[in-house]
């Protein structure tokens, strides 16, 4: 019985574990996505200032 | 302000799913040592059944916007389909995965290649992983969204083939607990705590699915900013 429920355990920790690293790596793209974009135009807006 | 909106949805469905998984632990009521092998191992019940709910509505939103960017070439309807893949092949991979524990521990072995339901949702879950992997392997264009799309389109056969599956040839499988008619029911501590993992799980995916539309939208949007610079 307790090594039904350790199992059990182990189990349900993997998972969270899982749905959280999921999460992780969805935020990181999006923050990470959002940093180039912000970078991309950062550089565009000085190259534009040059120029003028 | 949508980022704000999804990230809220998800963490709460993220602490849901987290007590959910405490109370099935923790509170859940014992079940018959008679009419289970393995009796602890049925509160994985509480994780799977929630888990396989999202799936569908995961493969719900793939339906929906694979139709809208087929028939009416929505842009939306396309970060939709990505959305829908890829929350289908999580909520997927979630499914089989607790299945396999519990049919490990019930039936000594994880799968059963006779039964309909298992195979059915198996397919569902390969179908999002060729979804998914096809997409991240092709460059984006009409064609491939096309493609992609019609698959999208067809593959949603198999959610319904996979509801009724359990009741038409039962083979290892359990009938369905809810909406099964008598032989379905559960009493209301286990209904309760089934009733906050879908809750939770609902929450959850459609937090990831809206991480996830914007998350394409600003691919495209990199993208077009590359396209313009390249061009100067």
């Amino acid at each position: 019985m307790a090594e039904e429920m350790t199992f059990l355990a182990v189990a349900y920790l993997g998972m969270l574990i899982a749905i959280g690293l999921w999460t992780w790596t969805v935020f990181s793209r999006s923050n990470d996505l959002e940093q180039r974009i912000e970078a991309v135009e950062q550089s565009m807006q000085t190259n534009h200032s040059n120029e003028e | 302000m949508t980022k704000r909106i999804a990230e809220t949805i998800l963490l709460y469905g993220f602490i849901g799913i987290g007590t959910t998984l405490g109370l099935a632990f923790l509170a859940a009521p014992s079940v018959s040592i008679n009419a289970f092998e393995s009796p602890n191992a049925q509160r994985i019940f509480y994780w799977h059944v929630p888990a396989a709910w999202a799936a569908f509505i995961a493969f719900g939103f793939l339906f929906v916007g694979s139709a809208m960017w087929f028939f009416k070439r929505s842009n939306a309807g396309w970060r939709m389909h990505v959305a829908g893949a890829e929350a289908g092949l999580a909520t997927g991979l979630m499914t089989v995965w607790s299945g396999m524990v519990w049919g490990a521990a019930e039936w000594g072995v994880p799968w059963d290649w006779t039964d309909v339901r298992l195979n059915t949702f198996g397919l569902l879950t390969f179908l999002a992983l060729f979804l998914v992997l096809g997409r991240q392997s092709q460059p984006d264009g009409v064609e491939t969204r096309d493609t992609f799309s019609s698959f999208g389109l067809f593959g949603f056969v198999l959610v319904p083939v996979t509801y009724v599956a359990t009741r038409l040839w039962q083979i290892r499988h359990p009938g369905p607990v809810i909406g099964g008619g008598e032989e379905g029911s559960l009493n209301s501590e286990m209904g309760l705590i089934l009733l906050v993992g879908a809750i939770s799980f609902t929450l959850f995916i459609i937090g990831h699915m809206l991480m996830s539309m914007r998350i394409t939208s600003l691919e495209q949007r990199l993208e077009s900013i590359q396209e313009a610079m390249d061009k100067v």
